[in-house]
């Protein structure tokens, strides 16, 4: 139990539990179950995508193209569906295959030329971008394929609604969980994920250790990419049309969201339930905001403040235990 | 002996595509009317780019440049709008407008730069949380909307023309000069570049660097403000989202002018030199009939270009020039420590 | 071949630029013993283990033997996969891990599986914790843990290795004494399983404790290996210290008045109950080992750290130092040991580092910078102190060692200091470099300053000093007038807890 108070993870818990209840004694919707599952099938773009960025902010790199790269990927996959075919796994395909390959170019531009990550990957999200809209022009994708939009409608597993009628979950969430899973086993089973961490702790002693920086740094790239592709491929099916502006300003609020989550920006730390707490926290302040019928623009004034806080917090208390260091033995 | 510095480098690729473009297209390029125009766009982006190079050469970002710029704009929109349907006099509606724009950007300023200074928590965390809440504060104003409803005088400074030279270009120019004096010819300059090579080496040596990085943050939410100034007078209107864009972009800028991202280097000239080239590229091609995501493109593709062809050759100088493998900024000896070990590896 | 030695070195030298660091060293270490390598600081003991943990390569013709096979080369990575393993002070371990991670992390990425297998990872971080007799959650964060245990974390990691021998470099500076015994007992039980440890520390008495073989190094050179029966305190202390280059003494006649005094200074964790008076004209030692707290007093005197209990008193007066600008504008000056770190700026010109003490004199009505006045002062100490080259705009990081030293003194002459604090002056540098460094604290006492020099080189110590000052964990344990005390005297009061013993 004391080990629990400690984490940082459990703050930021404490504080989505604190607004949960203001929330709720506002508007007691806000705790029905559709609500929910509305709340989070809205924001599962942003936690597939955290889920990318927390592997690489856990190195102490950043990743600022992701918002180019799912909207890209957007139109590629629409673009591919409309001129060829609807066929769902094509398209998880294709989305997969070219976020990988935007990823592989950061990580190939980063791990050999040195270049560092926030710049390169200002660069690439500058590429990318352009040439997506130079190619869309900025015009929307409408005529998503039946089959498609079909696939985006279907839901499982039956749950109360709590109006006496019963919801099922939508299948984007379960790619939300999907994507949580799938990152949870790699940081914590397997032995790149650890390296990860233990890149982001002590870079020199990694490559002692007989890690490879560069090649863990082509993969986290290629993950992220390929968390894009998936995000992408679900967001098309939540909208059931491709509008290539709708990511612009997306990867700081990932970075946000992961940030809250108690993952240090200058490496060594986070957690996937840190980073699904920061994500959520996010949907409920957006969505509550919403129920309170609190103006949406207090949303960002509160997340800002919420930022500050949480980091100012703690570089203090980092600082506290510096101090407390002894240096000499005095007997 | 010595080469031929990375700003004078910059200066000849802005020579080179400005008579590039003089020569694809020598009867729209160069018209008077051409030449306005990149000089009344110019500024904003410029004294942004500005703002933001101070704040890299000490090692630091700030992503909460474009939304003090919108802040800014906005409550000094809210002062002139105001001022100006009471039937107060124009000069002094335009003079306590502009002080509300530039001490509302001082306060951001000082809010970012009193929480990295004093309490030392990492500027890119420290601004993206700012960036969110100046820009909530701004929603909150305009309910998303736009403010307008200015005095017809302060058109003026974003679109006015002294000898035929775009007003804004003029403020630019000052600006410029300013920033020069205050980086190169000042004490504060001084020590902003030696805390930006080594903290703490400049603090060992009696220097306040958290005075001085303070002052840093606090010196580019002025040049932010006079940005703010221009845009809201150029649109003729303020909004949350006017030079959004040029967050992004300006960090491109910086970099792409020869300012080290990790700190300790980077001079005005590069910075303005890289705006004018981004300018003459964007303004050549558009005349050129290419597309402005094109623009985007070639402009993503030649900041990582530069940045690959300075790793190329600090590399060749790193091996031909062993002997002296310590470096300053931390990030710098790290990396020198890693190659080292390489080396000895290899050796 | 001779394999009753887990290493043999012979004709190991590493020259960096500039300087021999090690002459034509051997070491062998038999199979199972503690054998302890000691020298001063700057004995070349840190590079000798960096060699063998294959993080510098030895200039050619060394010849390194590991259990009887004649290594070519030695990598970070193959040192260790050689079954040699570093106990650094700062343990190379992965703060942000648990205990089991760091333990036996390596062990699976050697195996070459691509999934972590959990529960073999906590059987084998048990397991080897269980070996050095830890009572350590493999479970915790490795960062809460204290030094000792993270250091016992760190020899399990070594021995999931399969170590054949550790080295721990001065393992027992952080330690509490009980931790010390716990070490020592585990250290013993290494042993006995046939691992042999390298210990490197500068505490005499911890060292005859365990170690059954010495090495003795003195100025990057050979001196030789002995039986622990062969050894006493004095013997081992006078083949450390040696016949070195005596620097000639030079002394001042001109003692002042008291400039500057320090009543009771005390920071938890750092120093405790250090006073001493200091006069114009006079130059005083603060020496001992490192890690002895004398460089935590000095940066709490400049205001780069804080103290929790004490006075400082400047020409009567007690002054109050919160900040390094405080110290400045008193008059105190300091150059730090690190001087690339801590004393300039090495990627700016040597004209931009020395004037940073002096902005307020080269600034013209408090806002421009007069860049003759800012040239003048530089070319006037650049004279002054014969910095070459002597051109003010060379970036500092082309200077030599020496010169880089002259530029950092350089600059804070130039603010015109009463009192200069000044330590390890001569650190890296070379010979006759050293004496004109020493020739010119001593002119500048002379003038009137106080100077308190920090020092381990102890002919140094010797050579400028009226009066010497000895700190052992935090504390000044003993004062000797320059001119009546010897070397030996000294190290003994540095290093041991009841220096009568070594007589």
């Amino acid at each position: 139990m004391k080990q629990f108070f400690k984490k940082k993870e459990s703050t930021i818990l404490c504080v989505l539990i604190c607004i949960i209840i203001i929330i709720t004694l506002n508007n007691s919707t806000f705790l029905r179950p559709d609500n929910i599952i509305d709340m989070i099938k809205g924001n599962t773009v942003l936690g597939i995508m955290s889920m990318g960025m927390l592997v690489v902010i856990i190195t102490g790199g950043i990743d600022v193209s992701v918002g180019a790269m799912i909207a890209a990927i957007t139109v590629i996959v629409g673009k591919f569906m409309v001129n060829f075919t609807g066929n769902v796994l094509l398209a998880f395909l294709l989305a997969s295959l070219s976020g990988i390959l935007f990823g592989l170019i950061n990580g190939l531009l980063i791990a050999k030329l040195k270049i560092p990550p926030i710049v390169t990957t200002l660069g690439t999200m500058s590429i990318i971008n352009g040439a997506m809209l130079y190619y869309t022009n900025g015009t929307w994708i409408n005529d998503i394929p039946e089959s498609f939009i079909n696939f985006g409608k279907i839901t499982l597993f039956k749950v109360p609604d709590g109006q006496g009628g019963t919801i099922g979950i939508p299948i984007q969430i379960l790619f939300f969980i999907g994507a949580a899973l799938i990152t949870w086993i790699i940081l914590k089973y397997s032995i790149i994920g650890r390296g990860i961490y233990a890149i982001g702790g002590n870079p020199v002693s990694a490559e002692r250790i007989g890690y490879s920086l560069d090649k863990i740094n082509l993969f986290l790239y290629s993950y992220v990419g390929f968390m894009a592709g998936i995000a992408a491929v679900v967001h098309t099916s939540i909208m059931r049309q491709v509008d290539p502006n709708a990511f612009t300003g997306f990867e700081l609020q990932v970075v946000a969201a992961v940030v809250v989550g108690g993952a240090n920006i200058l490496g060594g730390a986070g957690t996937v339930f840190g980073t699904l707490i920061g994500v959520f926290l996010m949907a409920a302040m957006n969505n509550g905001l919403i129920l309170m019928h609190i103006p949406v623009f207090w949303q960002k004034i509160v997340l800002g403040i919420v930022i500050l806080v949480a980091v100012s917090i703690d570089v203090l208390q980092r600082k506290r235990t510096l101090r407390k260091l002894a240096k000499v033995d005095i007997d | 002996m010595r080469r031929f510095s990375k700003e004078w480098m910059l200066v000849g690729v802005f020579i080179f595509l400005f008579a590039l473009m003089s020569i694809l297209s020598p009867d729209k390029f160069l018209s008077l009317n051409n030449l306005q125009s990149m000089a009344f766009q110019l500024p904003e982006f410029g004294l942004l780019s500005l703002a933001m190079m101070v704040v890299i050469v000490t090692g630091g970002i700030n992503l909460s440049l474009t939304s003090t710029a919108a802040l800014s704009g906005i409550m000094g929109a809210f002062a002139l709008s105001i001022m100006n349907s009471a039937g107060f006099d124009v000069g002094l509606t335009i003079a306590v407008a502009i002080v509300v724009s530039v001490l509302t950007s001082l306060l951001c300023g000082l809010i970012n730069g009193s929480i990295i200074s004093y309490i030392g928590v990492s500027p890119i965390l420290v601004t993206l949380g700012t960036m969110t809440l100046f820009e909530g504060i701004s929603l909150n104003f305009t309910k998303g909307g736009a403010i307008s409803g200015f005095p017809e005088q302060y058109y003026w400074f974003g679109n006015g023309t002294i000898l035929q030279i775009p007003v804004p270009m003029i403020i630019f120019i000052v600006f410029i000069v300013l920033t020069y004096i205050m980086l190169e010819h000042t004490p504060w300059g001084l020590c902003v570049y030696m805390s930006g090579c080594n903290p703490l080496a400049t603090m060992y040596s009696g220097i306040n660097v958290k005075k001085v990085l303070l002052k840093v943050y606090l010196f580019s939410a002025l040049l932010t403000s006079v940005s703010s100034v221009i845009m809201t007078s150029r649109y003729n209107s303020a909004k949350v989202d006017y030079g959004s864009s040029y967050l992004l972009q300006s960090i491109t800028a910086v970099v792409l002018g020869g300012t080290n991202i990790a700190g300790g280097y980077g001079k005005v000239m590069g910075t303005v030199t890289a705006t004018l080239i981004l300018q003459v590229l964007s303004s050549g091609l558009n005349l050129l009939g290419v597309k402005r995501y094109i623009v985007d493109v070639i402009m993503g593709a030649i900041l990582i270009l530069i940045l690959a062809i300075n790793f190329i050759n600090s590399n060749i100088k790193f091996k031909t020039k062993n002997k002296s493998h310590n470096s300053d900024s931390n990030s710098n000896l790290i990396v020198s420590l890693l190659e080292t070990l390489k080396i000895a590896k290899k050796g | 071949m001779d394999d009753k030695f887990v290493v043999s070195l012979k004709n190991v030298s590493k020259t960096f630029p500039g300087a021999k660091v090690l002459d034509n060293i051997q070491l062998q270490v038999k199979k199972g013993e503690v054998h302890a390598l000691v020298g001063e600081n700057g004995a070349g003991k840190s590079t000798l283990i960096k060699i063998l943990s294959g993080v510098y390569q030895p200039d050619d013709g060394a010849e390194i033997i590991i259990n009887g096979q004649r290594v070519r080369e030695l990598t970070t990575i193959s040192s260790v996969r050689q079954g040699i393993a570093v106990i650094y002070q700062d343990f190379s371990l992965f703060p942000n891990l648990t205990v089991a991670e760091n333990i036996a992390i390596s062990h699976e990425i050697e195996e070459g599986s691509k999934f972590i297998n959990w529960s073999k990872i906590e059987e084998v971080a048990k397991k080897a914790i269980e070996r050095v007799g830890g009572t350590i959650s493999i479970y915790d964060q490795l960062g809460s843990l204290s030094i000792a245990k993270q250091q016992l974390v760190a020899i399990a990691r070594a021995l999931v290795h399969d170590a054949k021998m550790i080295i721990m470099d001065e393992p027992t500076s952080s330690l509490s004494a009980n931790e010390v015994k716990l070490l020592f007992d585990i250290i013993r039980s290494l042993k006995e399983s046939g691992i042999s440890v390298l210990f490197v520390s500068h505490k005499l008495e911890e060292l005859f404790e365990v170690s059954e073989r010495f090495t003795v190094l003195r100025d990057g050179k050979y001196i030789g290996t002995y039986n622990a029966d062969e050894l006493d305190y004095d013997k081992l202390i006078s083949l450390m210290v040696g016949r070195k280059l005596q620097f000639e003494r030079c002394t001042g006649n001109k003692i002042g008045e008291p400039l500057f005094a320090v009543k009771g200074l005390s920071k938890k964790g750092n120093f405790k109950d250090i006073s001493f008076t200091l006069h114009k004209g006079e130059i005083i030692s603060l020496t001992g080992l490192v890690g002895a707290g004398r460089t935590e007093v000095a940066q709490a005197l400049c205001g780069i750290t804080s103290f929790d209990e004490g006075k400082i008193i400047l020409e009567g007066k007690e002054i109050k130092i919160n900040s390094t600008e405080d110290a400045v504008e008193n008059g105190i000056a300091y150059v730090p040991e690190n001087r690339q770190v801590e004393g300039l700026v090495l990627s700016r010109s040597v004209e931009d580092n020395i004037v940073l003490t002096v902005l307020k004199q080269i600034t013209e009505s408090k806002l421009l910078i007069k860049r003759q006045r800012k040239r003048e002062i530089a070319l006037n100490w650049i004279k002054k102190l014969n910095i070459k080259p002597s051109s003010p705009a060379i970036a500092a990081q082309n200077l030599s060692g020496g010169n880089q030293q002259r530029v950092v003194i350089a600059k804070w002459l130039a603010s015109n200091p009463k009192i200069l604090i000044i330590d390890e002056p001569t650190n890296g540098i070379d010979i006759g470099a050293k004496t004109e460094i020493h020739k010119l604290l001593r002119e500048l006492a002379s003038n009137g300053m106080g100077i308190i020099m920090i020092s381990s080189e102890l002919p140094e110590v010797l050579a400028i000093s009226d009066r010497i000052f000895v700190m052992r964990k935090g504390k000044i344990v003993a004062q000797f007038k320059g001119g009546e005390v010897t070397q030996e005297e000294i190290m003994s009061n540095a290093i041991l807890n009841q220096p009568a013993l070594a007589k």
